[in-house]
């Protein structure tokens, strides 16, 4: 296979890739046989209530892997297991924040593992249909999830008696067609309906008229495979790693200028430091970090002066930034920020679905402004315009997050790197490794 | 409905295609896989094509070309009959693809994204992040991703696809990321992705 660049293996602080790079985990055999695979399953069907499970969950602590970091113990919660009719689990595997590659990473390390927690989430709140929106791209994974549900289908764990059980479960793909959007929850909803993606207002949540008019619940591809894991040691066991608030432990993806770039199960509360400097083994030779993006591009960045800053989520918030989607891109001091600034706002522009004003307008005029910035005929006049649009992509004046995090990439490499900006614009050089010489 | 004069679409995929919506809790859902097989045979989507993929789903022509242009990955002009999606974004980027789309572009002799090479076998578009990252960088060719690309990898992919007699293993282990993990033979997986 392709090398595996990442966690695997037992380790003290591995959860979810404990079993990865075990041989063949992807066949339910394997899964089944070497790993204890399916034994959460096994168990939630035969020995808990269904309201146990969730209960569980929550006292896990767990919280949605996706981006935005809800309870994912209180979002089961929110769908009325009793309400008559049909209900939904839509997980979202359109994995396309940039910077982000670990639910690319577990689906084709162990699709089993996604497949069962799939599963126990559905049987938890009453739904007897899983439905995986996974992005158009990702044609291994998709190969992979697809005959791990033929297995799981045969060998009578999704079905009408998983288990034994009385209680049908069945999955099934769709596959997205590349729009960022879809991994906006309501975005990717309207998609799986055969729609252009652009999001919905809410209310009504997902948990009241999801999917088809029906209750949905949401979750990510990561969330979903750790539940198994949680089911089988208890919620509390879970809550043992991490913080108070950001229990557990998740999957960073480190890219950009490191020399062993990855996807590292991290416990959470370890510093940056320890996530780039140690498990991604720094910069190359001879460079530094300069700034870094610490939960995919959306997330603010954090230059060089913040890596002790602590992987929770509120360490993250109280740095101004995020953890996002858990996608660590690491620059070093060859690389212009304006560039990589407009690089960014190049793709937050192309992904703009364009229902809200903000965000499809912004974004251009964004781009725009760079593109004189780095052709040398750029002002104040420019600075002003690029705080102005960051401004107005903010604060809730769009439907999803996709213009707010157009703006923050804007505010926040201004507010790090101002002098980079200013000898842009107001100096006309620039002064940074590789792009002196553009400039 | 504006149902066209002349069906563009094979015999079998109508049929195909007619089912689809009954898979759906609502019909509707079936638009982007039925896109999806007239792409597939057609290698892009073409007026008529989406007008067809309309009737038969019993949607407005207008609406289904509302869909297909929302998304990057239905063509909706001619492409070459292999794909480079170079990724260019931001972790890619720092590891220098902009180099390689520079040298796509000069190994298959064109100077715009969608332009297809005289020989007609390739064209390439710049894509936004794929999702793997920790090997950039790296673009999906056709239905495979290839990692950690270099300007040497993408002369012999090019060579390969060019040679009049394809290899039996027509991408070299060092060349692709086959995941090298299956023992099922390729070919039999092969067979039912494409199908």
């Amino acid at each position: 296979m392709a090398e595996l660049r990442g966690s695997f293996g037992d380790a003290p602080k591995h959860i979810v890739t404990r079993s990865f790079g075990t041989p063949d985990l992807h066949r339910l055999e394997v899964y089944e046989s070497k790993v204890g695979g399916y034994s959460a399953l096994r168990k939630a069907l035969l020995e808990v209530a269904p309201a146990d499970i969730t209960n569980e969950v929550k006292t896990s602590g767990l919280r949605g892997r996706g981006g935005a970091g809800f309870a994912t113990g209180t979002k089961w919660s929110f769908i009325n297991r009793d309400a008559p009719g049909p209900k939904y689990v839509v997980v979202n595997a359109d994995e396309s924040e940039p910077g982000t590659s670990k639910d690319r990473y577990i689906l084709e390390n162990s699709p089993h593992m996604v497949v069962e927690g799939i599963l126990i989430a559905a049987y938890a709140v009453g739904a007897n249909q899983a439905w995986v929106y996974i992005r158009g791209e990702y044609d291994e994974p998709y190969r992979m999830l697809t005959e791990a549900i033929e297995e799981a289908r045969a060998k009578g764990y999704i079905g009408p008696k998983p288990m034994g059980k009385d209680y049908p479960l069945d999955i099934r793909l769709y596959r997205g067609h590349g729009a960022y959007i879809c991994g906006e929850e309501t975005a990717l909803l309207e998609s799986l309906e055969g729609k252009r993606a652009q999001p919905r207002s809410r209310p009504p949540f997902p948990a009241v008229k999801g999917a088809w008019g029906r209750p949905t619940l949401l979750n990510n591809v990561e969330t979903l495979a750790t539940v198994p894991w949680i089911i089988n040691n208890g919620g509390a066991a879970y809550a043992k790693f991490g913080t108070d608030k950001s229990p557990g432990t998740r999957l960073m993806s480190v890219s950009g200028n490191v020399r062993k770039p990855g996807v590292y199960e991290v416990e959470l509360g370890q510093t940056f430091r320890h996530v780039i400097m140690e498990l991604a083994g720094g910069p190359p030779e001879g460079r530094q970090v300069k700034v870094f993006w610490p939960g995919g591009s959306s997330a603010p960045v954090l230059p060089e002066s913040m890596l002790d800053t602590h992987t929770d989520m509120e360490a993250l918030a109280a740095a101004r930034s995020m953890g996002g989607s858990g996608g660590v891109i690491v620059m070093d001091e060859t690389h212009c920020v304006v560039r990589a600034a407009h690089r960014l706002l190049r793709f937050y522009a192309h992904e703009s679905c364009g229902k809200c004003t903000p965000c499809r307008v912004g974004g251009d005029w964004a781009v725009r402004t760079y593109d004189r910035i780095l052709a040398n005929q750029g002002s104040q006049v420019e600075l002003d315009i690029l705080l102005r649009v960051s401004d107005g992509l903010q604060n809730g004046r769009c439907l999803c997050g996709l213009g707010d995090s157009a703006g923050w990439v804007i505010d926040s490499t201004i507010r790090h790197f101002r002098e980079e900006y200013e000898d842009h614009a107001l100096r006309h050089e620039c002064n940074v490794g590789a792009g002196a010489a553009h400039a | 409905m504006n149902s066209p004069a002349k069906s563009v679409l094979s015999s079998h995929l109508v049929e195909e295609i007619k089912e689809l919506p009954a898979k759906y809790p609502q019909p509707r859902s079936a638009v982007m896989p039925a896109l999806d097989l007239a792409q597939e045979e057609l290698g892009y989507l073409t007026p008529e094509a989406m007008s067809e993929v309309a009737a038969l789903l019993q949607l407005d022509p207008g609406y289904v070309e509302g869909v297909a242009t929302f998304y990057t990955l239905f063509h909706l002009e001619p492409v070459g009959k292999h794909r480079f999606y170079v990724c260019t974004n931001l972790s890619c980027m720092l590891r220098g693809s902009n180099e390689i789309v520079d040298h796509v572009k000069h190994a298959i002799g064109v100077k715009e994204p969608g332009e297809i090479s005289a020989d007609g076998l390739f064209s390439y578009e710049e894509v936004e992040c794929l999702g793997a990252c920790e090997y950039a960088p790296m673009m999906r060719f056709d239905h495979r991703f290839h990692y950690d690309l270099t300007t040497e990898k993408i002369d012999r992919l090019v060579a390969e696809m060019r040679s009049p007699e394809p290899s039996s293993s027509p991408l070299t282990p060092t060349l692709s990321l086959e995941v090298e993990r299956e023992k099922k033979p390729r070919a039999a997986r092969k067979k039912k992705a494409d199908g």
